[in-house]
């Protein structure tokens, strides 16, 4: 399970391109400066290829901290 | 590239950020969907080949207005997508009125025809074919949607300038799947309707464009014997159980792989050999063997001999005056193949797939991504020269001095100016040459072509011939008029083939240009040096014309001379034909 942790944390910090320090159980669109809408979009993409799995559509705006980020990849790796 | 995942795309992008600087090449992407994920794709494989890029969006849906703002691209990619048009319409498409399809295609047509316009002079354009993969729509019944976009695929295929590269989007999704190339999901909530699997393919697909237009296209493919060219070792096996055969299975795949470097070299392509055998048992397969297609008059050079394969690769750079950056290099082993890739980096290797029948396939890739046909009659005949290269340079033993051996060469030269005819191989040359290149400046034809059609800058083109044969069109210098100072003129490119140098053939060039600037009441002449990793040996050409030099930093050396300072250099022994 820590090992979901690590890959999207290792994602999010590609696509956000901030050091690992940002990356924290609570950080947001608020924290995170670079955090578009369009970087949202390669932030979906880029879980979805690395998990192998398919975000619903009502869920990818739902994606806005880490922890609903953890959970709703877990509920689609299922 | 297609095996990467995004994130490290991503990552690897952060770090050549840093370390991939100099001459940047602007993209900009124009379109009515969402397509933004592209970018760090595009910049990587930008980066890997070593291009700096500097990849922009316009507005989304302004395709043609921001058409008129891409005065500074290297690159413009249109992405026209019907099917946002469609859905925007006030009815389903099926039940379009016969006046509402009329308004919406002409609509559409004169779209299209600002657009050209206004992408005139934009270097190189990149615009995807109208597509309705992404549209459902009956296999059986021929549709509205259908009738539309073949009107406007035929449209643009006529009516688009030389600066265009039509892309044909259906078949990257047929190499995928249209389920893992289109995202409804994301297009419903944000226009983005293709998947990183798509992007990652069409970059794929581009390359070629981006690597033509800044002389990244190779000029060789030297392949290994064994099982490259023939199934089995002709050492092990003997001439009679290699197999090439059109009857056999394995050996079909060999004959298929000998027709294609034999076509490629009809089409200019170095072809040559490199390979751990007895020289006369390949000669013997090549001269006798009832099976081999790729014969002696395909083969420019051959390094058939027991020493390592990196000093014959050397050689075959060295022999032939290419860099070794130029070369592509086919070979079943392992070991080879890792060798050359370790120790000759700049050298693009293809190993023999294991699986056989992958092969044809492998190596028409390679072939497509770097190497451009583009049907020039000096092409073609381009082995011809190589091997008329080899007579002069034997004949050269024969005489007392270099003066003596040039004169009895009986080279004439022939000068044109703006010769419309001839721009392909000008384009080409500006794209190629890159040691006796004293600006190294990339130009596509499209560019040549507005430097032939303004009225203050000139494009000379040097066609030389000599006792030996003809090396057909091997020198471009393009004049530019300088917009401060009429009297003065810049010169934007001179450049000759390695063909021709080493007979002092660009002295008669310079001559015949001088003699011209002379005849337009032009006074003097700016010029410069940019130093490259190739150009050296023509630092002081410049110098040796009698230009005085205005100082250098590091980036490059300008020089000035005024017309009536120039000393003719009247080579006797080269004639210049008028």
């Amino acid at each position: 399970m820590e090992n979901i942790k690590e890959k999207i944390k290792t994602v999010m910090i590609a696509v956000f391109e901030v050091s690992p320090e940002k990356i924290t159980e609570n950080c947001s669109p608020d924290t995170i400066e670079s955090w578009d809408s369009l970087k949202h979009l390669n932030l979906v993409l880029a879980l979805e290829e690395e998990f192998d799995i398919r975000i619903p559509d009502e869920e990818v705006g739902n994606l806005n901290n880490f922890r609903n980020i953890e959970m709703i990849v877990k509920e689609c790796k299922k | 590239m297609e095996n990467l995942k995004y994130a490290d795309i991503l990552q690897l992008n952060k770090v050549m950020r840093n370390n991939i600087k100099g001459n940047p090449y602007r993209i900009t992407f124009l379109s009515n969907i969402t397509i933004t994920s592209v970018k760090e794709i595009l910049e990587y494989v930008l980066r890997i080949n070593k291009i700096n890029p500097i990849v922009e969006f316009g507005n989304y849906d302004n395709i043609v207005q921001d058409s008129s703002k891409c005065n500074e691209s290297n690159l413009v990619i249109i992405f026209y997508n019907l099917r946002t048009v469609v859905e925007s319409l006030n009815c389903f498409f099926e039940d379009i009125s016969e006046q509402m399809y009329n308004d919406l295609k002409n609509r559409i047509l004169s779209e299209l025809d600002i657009i050209f316009n206004n992408l005139e002079n934009t270097p190189s354009v990149i615009f995807n074919l109208f597509s309705l993969l992404d549209i459902t729509s009956s296999n059986l019944r021929k549709s509205k949607i259908e009738f539309l976009v073949s009107t406007l695929n035929e449209y643009v295929s006529e009516k688009k300038t030389l600066n265009f590269n039509l892309v044909n989007t259906d078949k990257i999704i047929s190499q995928n799947g249209i389920t893992y190339s289109i995202d409804n999901r994301l297009f419903f909530s944000s226009k983005a309707l293709f998947t990183l699997t798509f992007f990652k393919s069409y970059v794929s697909v581009i390359e070629p464009v981006i690597l033509r237009n800044t002389g990244r296209l190779k000029k060789a493919i030297i392949f290994d014997c064994d099982n490259t060219l023939w199934k089995g070792i002709l050492g092990e096996d003997g001439f009679e159980k290699i197999d090439m055969s059109r009857t056999s299975n394995t050996g079909r795949i060999f004959n298929s792989i000998q027709f294609i470097a034999a076509y490629l070299n009809k089409r200019g392509v170095i072809i040559g050999l490199c390979s751990k055998n007895n020289e006369s048992d390949v000669s013997e397969v090549l001269m006798n063997h009832p099976d081999m297609i790729l014969k002696d008059n395909f083969i420019t050079i051959k390094k058939i001999n027991w020493s390592d394969k990196v000093s014959n690769l050397k050689e075959i750079a060295s022999d032939l005056n290419i860099g070794l950056d130029s070369l592509v290099f086919v070979d079943d082993s392992n070991f080879e193949i890792n060798l050359i890739n370790e120790q000759l980096p700049d050298v693009i290797t293809l190993q023999v797939p294991v699986n056989l029948y992958e092969y044809p396939d492998h190596l028409l890739k390679l072939v497509y991504k770097y190497f451009n046909f583009s049907g020039i009659n000096e092409d073609a005949q381009k082995t011809e020269i190589y091997k008329q290269q080899f007579f002069r340079e034997s004949e050269k033993k024969k005489y007392n001095t270099i003066e003596e051996f040039l004169a009895s060469l009986k080279i004439s030269v022939s000068i044109s100016i703006n010769n419309e005819n001839l721009i392909p191989r000008i384009a080409q040359l500006t794209q190629k040459t890159n040691q006796f290149n004293l600006t190294t400046k990339r130009y596509t034809e499209n560019q040549i072509l507005t430097f032939m059609k303004s009225s203050c800058d000139q494009v000379f083109a040097l066609s030389v011939k000599d006792k030996f044969g003809d090396s057909g069109l091997t020198g471009v210098c393009i004049l530019c008029t300088n917009r401060n100072d009429k009297s003065n003129v810049i010169i934007d490119t001179f450049l000759m083939s390695c063909r021709i140098i080493g007979r002092n053939i660009e002295y008669a060039f310079f001559d015949r240009i001088v003699k011209w600037l002379n005849n337009n009441q032009f006074l003097s002449i700016s010029s410069e040096f940019i130093p490259t990793k190739k150009n050296e040996q023509v630092e002081h050409i410049y110098e040796g014309l009698g230009f005085k030099s205005l100082g250098n930093n590091i980036d490059s050396k300008k020089y000035l001379i005024s017309v009536q300072d120039y000393k003719m250099k009247s080579i006797e022994y080269i004639t210049v034909e008028e």
